[in-house]
């Protein structure tokens, strides 16, 4: 009972801090977006605008208002839930991101499965005999597949899968003959619920080299982490004890080393996950993959301050939550952990 | 295994999609925008000439092709009213009828709320709807251009209906227009095109198009490669990659089209300001830059040397008002000021970071001078991002920096005004007018009287203005042409040769797949 009311009181601190990051985080993006060289005005009307047309447009964005006014009708807004308009096309940021986080979410979740399966596989794959080919041949794994350049791999996976063999599309998120299906954005889901199969074919053939890319690349990873703690967990008192009791080596692994080993990893993987919704940004430039983060590279290099805010607030909001989620799952699972 | 799993769930996708007549083409760049009043990137002006029609099309010959006006432009009161008749039998894409209204209503709104209203600029002093189908401007001086501005892909009209609401405000993702294609599908990464039922000219020649952009050069090339697209549109387009498409065309694995060279590449001095107050050091710069070698190196000869502010496929367009490579003279000159042995001119090149034929171009200059002239000349190479350096070009942020420039309509005024134009001139530098948002802060006297003058000769005296503008400017070297680039397309054989029309314009709607044993779809 007293581990249950302490698990609520740190799931409530550390929700109560997640606004306070969020206020910190939304601050420095305005500032640092107002200090970089560049004028929004420039990029939508051209810097050969006539000046009444600029001033015009400069009063409606309140780009003429000061910085402190700019400020708090933005923190204003935020609170609202109003992210603003893009400055461009004056789409709403909210709209720009329904359409485009998940395609990021899509992409991160298939990747991280494939890459959680295949990097725990290799890194299970060598337990059996520690030094031994396997484990050798997991740590090189491990170590390589870390190590790779992301965009060297992405454009290499490119050229062979793509142009050279041309067993898959080249980029893109769906073949531009089909009707994209309504629904979530979520094109997979989507798809499988409407039985639409040449739209879940397509959909799956366009992941394929994205998702595996970055899969690649973050298996290692997985590789790893388990390869270390499973052998560290292995050398546990309460492994001897299991030993001692006669349990078989398999029975051993599979009940007391592996649980254990695991709970980092999970940690690994929500950190993973959350970092990947923006940060996968060279796989979505190499695949013309038009998620978050590509969104977020073009507003930045159109001064789309509304879009650069609101895509990195609702970014920094995502990683917030699931590293919370995941400590709180982590306190969960292992009795250890103490708040 | 990730491989095997991989290739185990490319089976699922192996099979090649069933013929079709539709076409998909690929181009570099998201489209934020539909609205003729905004639209200014390439791939947003190739897709409303799809959606629309503009009055008059330049044809590949200079010649006017009436399009939605009905007979060529009649002036009158000294050249300062233009009547244009309008066709009868069109219609916009939504059923309202296409009439004088509706060509007024679309150009008042673009002189209203055109981001790129400068390209008329002041000329048009109002819009009449002369009958139901008969248009008049009344321009507010007599103007040559108007003719090249009449084609701009800007002044496309658009429904008035479905626009009512639109009135005084941008509409980005839809566009109503009367062009041989009807938009029923856009995202800002892929847009999907039917042919238009009603339409009022020659149908198209296949079964509609899908649009798609890629975010690299790699992806673009790839997917023609790869024959996941039918065409590739696009200019910008990796060097490396452009050649190997052009020796794929060559040797009859591709269509390769051209269109008119409309894009030059120069370089722009700060005039006002040490070191390049002297324009003798200007005029080294100019002689010192060897555009043959430039083009062949960087551009695999596929970028035209220029030495003219003005394409030559315009009317009084030229490729030769600047002096040629000559670094004897650009030796001299830089000794003159007091520069060479031991005391070498060292100025920072900026080059937009973002572009890659900028740095090659910025390097093989470099290389060339380290070469020509080492005791005379350094040049300190700095890439900055374009948007950073478009802001900060009107403030005088760059001593020299490369650019490039397109006109918005196919007008030897559409290149010079901008960078040219000055509305306070003192000596010889511009304190206030395009010369100054252009970074060079540069005039001459009497410069900006022909340049006005241009605008209202015809023929031959036309020609004759333009060429002193360009020597003027050749002399003055705050602008240094390098070189002169079209557009490009690349098609698979199972396609009908595309086709470029005089502005630019890649004529989608021309477009045919032809299947094995047949012609047409």
């Amino acid at each position: 009972m007293g581990r249950a009311r302490d698990l609520a009181r740190y799931s409530a601190t550390r929700l109560a801090l997640a606004p306070l990051m969020l206020w910190l985080i939304a601050s420095l993006v305005f500032l640092l977006l107002r200090v970089a060289p560049g004028d929004p005005v420039d990029a939508v009307l051209g810097s050969r605008a006539p000046a009444a047309a600029k001033a015009a447009m400069r009063a409606r964005l309140g780009l003429d208002q000061s910085l402190l006014d700019q400020y708090l009708t933005y923190l204003n807004g935020l609170l609202h839930g109003d992210l603003g308009q893009a400055l461009i096309n004056q789409e709403p940021v909210r709209t720009i991101i329904g359409k485009t986080l998940p395609a990021s979410l899509e992409l991160s979740v298939i990747a991280l499965v494939m890459a959680a399966v295949v990097g725990l596989s290799v890194g299970f794959s060598g337990i059996a005999r520690p030094e031994g080919t396997l484990d050798l041949g997991g740590r090189l794994y491990g170590l390589g597949t870390y190590a790779l350049p992301p965009f060297w791999v992405a454009m290499l996976v490119q050229l062979v899968f793509a142009v050279s063999l041309g067993w898959l599309p080249v980029g893109g998120r769906f073949p531009p003959s089909l009707l994209p299906p309504d629904g979530s954005g979520f094109f997979l889901l989507d798809s499988a619920l409407q039985s639409n199969w040449a739209a879940f074919r397509g959909t799956v053939r366009h992941l394929i080299l994205p998702a595996g890319t970055l899969a690649l690349l973050l298996s290692g990873t997985f590789t790893t982490a388990l390869r270390l703690n499973l052998r560290r967990t292995l050398r546990g008192d309460y492994v001897e004890a299991a030993r001692s009791r006669g349990l078989s080596e398999r029975q051993v692994i599979l009940r007391h080393g592996l649980p254990n080993a695991l709970l980092p990893v999970l940690t690994i993987a929500g950190i993973t996950v959350a970092s990947l919704i923006g940060g996968a940004l060279l796989i979505e430039v190499t695949f013309s993959w038009p998620g978050i983060a590509l969104r977020l590279q073009e507003a930045i290099n159109q001064r789309d301050y509304p879009v650069v805010q609101g895509i990195v607030v609702v970014i920094a909001a995502l990683v917030v939550l699931v590293s919370v989620a995941v400590d709180l799952l982590v306190a969960a699972l292992d009795p250890r952990v103490r708040y | 295994m990730l491989i095997g799993l991989v290739l185990a769930l490319a089976q699922m996708g192996c099979q090649a999609p069933p013929p079709t007549t539709r076409i998909t083409v690929a181009s570099a760049g998201r489209i934020s925008s539909l609205d003729p009043a905004q639209a200014s990137t390439l791939s947003a002006t190739q897709l409303i000439s799809a959606l629309g029609d503009p009055l008059y099309r330049l044809k590949r010959d200079g010649s006017l092709e009436p399009r939605l006006a009905a007979s060529a432009p009649v002036l009158s009161d000294g050249g300062r009213t233009v009547t244009i008749p309008l066709r009868t039998d069109v219609r916009f894409h939504d059923g309202t009828p296409f009439n004088a209204a509706a060509m007024a209503f679309s150009l008042r709104r673009f002189l209203n709320i055109g981001t790129l209203s400068y390209v008329v600029g002041d000329r048009i002093a109002s819009v009449e709807e002369a009958d139901a189908h008969t248009l008049r401007l009344h321009l507010s001086r007599p103007s040559t251009s108007l003719r090249g501005l009449l084609t701009s892909i800007n002044l496309t009209p658009i429904s008035p209906k479905a626009y009512s609401s639109h009135q005084d405000r941008f509409l980005h993702d839809r566009f109503v227009g009367t062009g041989p294609y009807k938009l029923t599908r856009f995202s800002e990464h892929q847009q999907r095109l039917e042919p238009f039922a009603q339409y009022w000219g020659e149908a198209p020649r296949n079964n509609g198009l899908d649009l798609i952009t890629l975010s690299n050069s790699t992806a673009l090339y790839g997917a023609l490669r790869s024959g996941e697209v039918d065409l590739l549109l696009s200019a910008s387009i990796d060097e490396d990659q452009r050649h190997t498409l052009h020796q794929q065309a060559i040797a009859g694995d591709l269509h390769e089209s051209v269109g008119p060279a409309m894009e030059i590449g120069y370089i722009t001095l700060l005039s006002n300001q040490d070191p390049f107050q002297d324009p003798n050091l200007r005029r080294a710069l100019a002689v010192s830059l060897n555009r043959t070698e430039i083009s062949e190196r960087v551009s695999y000869g596929l970028r035209r040397p220029l030495r003219a502010l003005v394409p030559p496929s315009l009317p009084g367009g030229a490729l030769a008002s600047w002096p040629k490579h000559n670094p004897n003279q650009a030796r001299e000159l830089l000794r003159a000021a007091g520069y060479c042995n031991g005391r070498p001119l060292r100025f920072p090149l900026t080059f937009r970071s973002n572009v890659p034929a900028d740095k090659l171009l910025a390097l093989t200059w470099q290389a060339q001078v380290q070469r020509d002239l080492p005791d005379c000349l350094v040049l300190e190479l700095d890439g900055v991002e374009s948007t950073t350096i478009y802001r900060q070009l009107g403030e005088g942020a760059f001593k020299a920096v490369m650019l490039d420039w397109r006109g918005s309509y196919p007008d030897p005024e559409a290149y010079l005004t901008p960078l040219l134009s000055c509305t306070s001139v003192r000596g010889d530098h511009c304190v206030d007018g395009e010369a100054a948002i252009s970074g060079s802060f540069w005039s001459a006297p009497g410069l900006q009287t022909t340049l006005l003058e241009t605008d209202t000769l015809v023929g031959e005296a036309r020609r004759n203005a333009l060429d002193r503008v360009e020597h003027l400017s050749a002399n003055g070297a705050a602008y240094i042409p390098v070189w002169l680039d079209s557009p490009r397309a690349w098609a698979q054989l199972n396609l009908s040769p595309p086709k470029f029309d005089g502005s630019g314009q890649l004529m989608l709607a021309e477009l045919e797949r032809r299947f094995e044993g047949t012609t047409n779809n």
